[in-house]
């Protein structure tokens, strides 16, 4: 098992903001957060006016999306030679890729490779908007594609250059979120479960009735967190209350997980935060709402003399829980669009992929990346094989997808109630 | 005396003037720069709208244009029956309230024991007060984490000494955490504020008391006290103000919605874009309010400058 980069990134990671935070606790102050955000809010900065007012479609499982190709943002040519002395720059969530992959790519296409990191979506966007960065490859969340096409921020994928998309399972071929993958290809998936410390909780969620809401449990007050994401928090209190419809527009559906996790807060005095990957194998918690990866790479992070065995990670075995997945894209400004290309080939390859998750913990959705595969290499005690994400789960599994900017914006005032206990 | 030796004293008082001047062109910049403009954009923003694709904030340069919609929004989270920042807010006026004083009790003997007792030990006590300082606030709060975890030194001490017989989750979300938190945080601030104005009071005043038959008590309760009045109101102002704003301590030291305190809120909304319009509305709030404790302190400052006179 290779290092891994989130120890040592802070102490005992108490700080440290997982990729998907929300609170950055490292980031900068709110003015600055401010200046970043105004700096950004031109459009045309990175390669195309943004004229639609529009408003962008929804892609849902059952309302799967085609996005518009446009004649001012063409795909590169066939069969093009990979761009001499270059440095490809690729702008990625904190810790989220295995340097080694980067360092082996550079050796075998005679390139640099660059990474530049951020902690959360919006100060991604922010960045890019700007249109002053000239990176190559970014890796999106899949409820930003659609403003990324539509301000022609990322270009279409010549597929000629792709071939290792076959490796992928098949609903990734043809995502529901990006049609016949005109712009994406897949990068990693996750479910959203709980982990619990065998050896502090008595209860067991598999033997639980409604192990959603196993957080309620006031026995543990002061050693329960949630997830600090407005969408996951929100949606253990839909689950919990039986809601799967995790992007519902009932504004009744809403108040009732509002409601819950307002109890909670005082119930178990909750903790909000996305150290999952820390504060479990530390025992700072002892349930907390957590990501499967992060969670498959708790081993790196346990103390000394703890096994990881005391780890346990409960997601539906249903598989009716939250499934989700981030992509990788090719940004229209990036001076390496044929390097980018290959990059995405080289990361959608079983070998690379497995290298990488070593790594990140975060699963790739390729054919041979199984259970057995991964306990076999090390790379997962066999105690948490449940974080393991199987193809049939993004059957089955519930996604948290985009809302309309109006129903988006109620779901953020709720989470702020609640993060705020009042 | 000549009339060119006049014109060339004229030519030289006013090239010094401006010299003089120019000494205070760095600051005013700095104030340009680094305050008017970035509030002036605070302000575009808190008045501006959404970007219809990206839910951003679009700022609108034009006061005329801006419109109070955010604030409009900000105000009903503060009162009202779906307020939640109205609580937050009080919550936050408490604490801060709690670790002013509790600041104030410890800071004044320490300055007070190093303006009039450390002799020649003063620099070393001075420096050991500004030691804290070399280690940033984010390192010295994740040693304090280490430090109040359950198995950490505090709870073991407290154990083996028998205080407790249970280790204290301190790190649980207690309000009593925060509040020490941030008296860690500020304190030095207010001791060296309070130890130059406690080292400025003319010996020669208490020697007066006590040569007037006021003993030592009194001679402190009548003289050093109300001496150092300006001292005092001066250093509660520098740590309440930016004790009000903090975020960090609590996300630290807590990270429970039951401890949020203002700055966390805040902290939230600058964190996703669709609400940062929001949040630049409620800290532009936050910043009248703090105006307050601000104006009271000008008054008084004056009003002690013109008393010394």
């Amino acid at each position: 098992m290779v290092f891994h980069p989130r120890e040592g990134r802070s102490g005992d990671g108490s700080t440290s903001v997982s990729r998907r935070a929300f609170l950055t606790g490292a980031a900068a102050t709110g003015l600055a957060a401010t200046l970043a955000a105004c700096g950004s809010s031109s459009t045309k900065g990175a390669g195309g006016t943004t004229t639609t007012t529009q408003p962008l479609a929804l892609p849902r499982p059952n309302d799967p999306v085609t996005w518009p190709l446009y004649q001012s943002n063409p795909a590169i040519a066939d069969g093009l030679q990979p761009e001499k002395n270059a440095t490809l720059k690729l702008f990625n969530w904190v810790a989220y890729i295995n340097p080694k992959v980067l360092k082996d790519f550079g050796k075998k296409y005679n390139c640099k490779v660059e990474l530049t990191t951020f902690n959360t979506m919006d100060e991604a966007l922010a960045k890019l908007r700007s249109g002053q960065f000239e990176f190559d490859v970014f890796v999106p969340t899949v409820d930003v594609i659609g403003q990324l096409v539509a301000s022609k921020m990322i270009s279409p994928l010549n597929h000629s250059y792709i071939p290792n998309i076959t490796q992928a399972w098949s609903a990734f071929q043809n995502p529901f979120y990006d049609q016949s993958w005109q712009y994406t290809v897949p990068y990693t998936i996750f479910t959203t479960g709980i982990a619990w410390r065998k050896d502090h909780v008595t209860e067991d969620p598999y033997a639980s009735a409604n192990p959603w809401a196993f957080p309620w449990n006031a026995k543990y007050k002061g050693k329960i967190a949630l997830l600090d994401d407005a969408r996951e928090g929100l949606g253990i209190g839909m689950l919990k209350n039986g809601i799967t419809d995790l992007n519902t527009s009932d504004p009744a559906q809403l108040q009732t997980a509002t409601n819950s996790l307002l109890e909670l807060v005082k119930l178990v005095n909750l903790h909000i935060d996305n150290n999952d990957y820390s504060s479990i194998p530390s025992g700072q918690t002892w349930i907390h709402q957590a990501w499967s990866g992060d969670m498959a790479a708790a081993q790196n992070y346990m103390p000394k003399g703890t096994s990881v065995d005391v780890i346990g990670y409960w997601f539906p075995p249903s598989g009716i829980g939250p499934v989700g997945n981030d992509t990788m894209t090719i940004l229209a400004n990036g001076k390496n669009p044929v390097l980018a290309h290959l990059f995405l080939n080289y990361l959608n390859d079983l070998n690379i992929a497995l290298e990488n998750i070593s790594f990140n913990g975060y699963m790739q959705p390729l054919t041979g990346v199984t259970p057995e595969v991964l306990v076999q290499q090390g790379i997962l005690p066999p105690s948490l094989t449940s974080t393991v994400v199987l193809e049939s789960m993004f059957a089955t599994g519930l996604r948290e997808l985009e809302l309309s900017p109006a129903l988006g914006a109620q779901y953020q005032q709720a989470w702020l109630r609640v993060s705020s206990g009042v | 005396m000549s009339v060119e030796s006049r014109q060339g004293r004229w030519a030289d008082r006013m090239q010094g003037r401006w010299v003089w001047a120019g000494f205070a062109l760095p600051g005013i910049l700095w104030l340009i720069f680094l305050f008017i403009v970035p509030f002036y954009v605070v302000l575009s923003i808190a008045g501006g709208e959404l970007n219809a694709i990206f839910q951003s904030p679009e700022p609108i340069w034009n006061p005329l244009q801006w419109t109070g919609a955010n604030f409009v929004a900000v105000f009903h989270d503060l009162v009202g029956q779906t307020a939640f920042v109205g609580p937050i807010f009080l919550r936050t006026v408490v604490y801060v309230a709690v670790a002013s004083v509790l600041s104030l009790l410890i800071a004044y003997p320490a300055a007070y024991f190093v303006a009039r007792y450390a002799g020649r030990r003063k620099v070393l006590f001075l420096v050991l007060l500004i030691a804290p300082f070399w280690v940033s606030y984010m390192m010295r709060m994740l040693a304090w984490i280490g430090l109040l975890q359950t198995s950490g030194y505090i709870n073991r001490a407290l154990l083996d000494l028998g205080l407790i017989s249970q280790p204290v989750n301190w790190l649980g979300g207690k309000p009593m955490t925060i509040i020490l938190g941030l008296v860690y945080g500020y304190i030095p601030y207010l001791i060296l504020v309070l130890y130059a104005g406690l080292d400025r009071i003319d010996q020669r005043l208490l020697e007066a008391g006590r040569d007037l038959g006021l003993n030592r008590a009194r001679t402190f309760w009548r003289v050093t006290l109300p001496l150092s009045r300006q001292a005092i109101l001066t250093g509660m102002l520098i740590t309440a103000l930016p004790m009000v704003g903090d975020y960090f301590t609590n996300q630290m030291l807590s990270g429970a919605p039951s401890t949020a305190m203002i700055g966390n809120v805040i902290n939230s909304q600058l964190n996703t874009a669709s609400q940062q319009s929001k949040g630049a509305a409620l800290s532009v709030l936050l910043l009248v309010f703090l105006l307050v404790p601000m104006l009271y302190y000008v008054v008084q400052t004056q009003r002690a400058s013109r008393e010394a006179y």
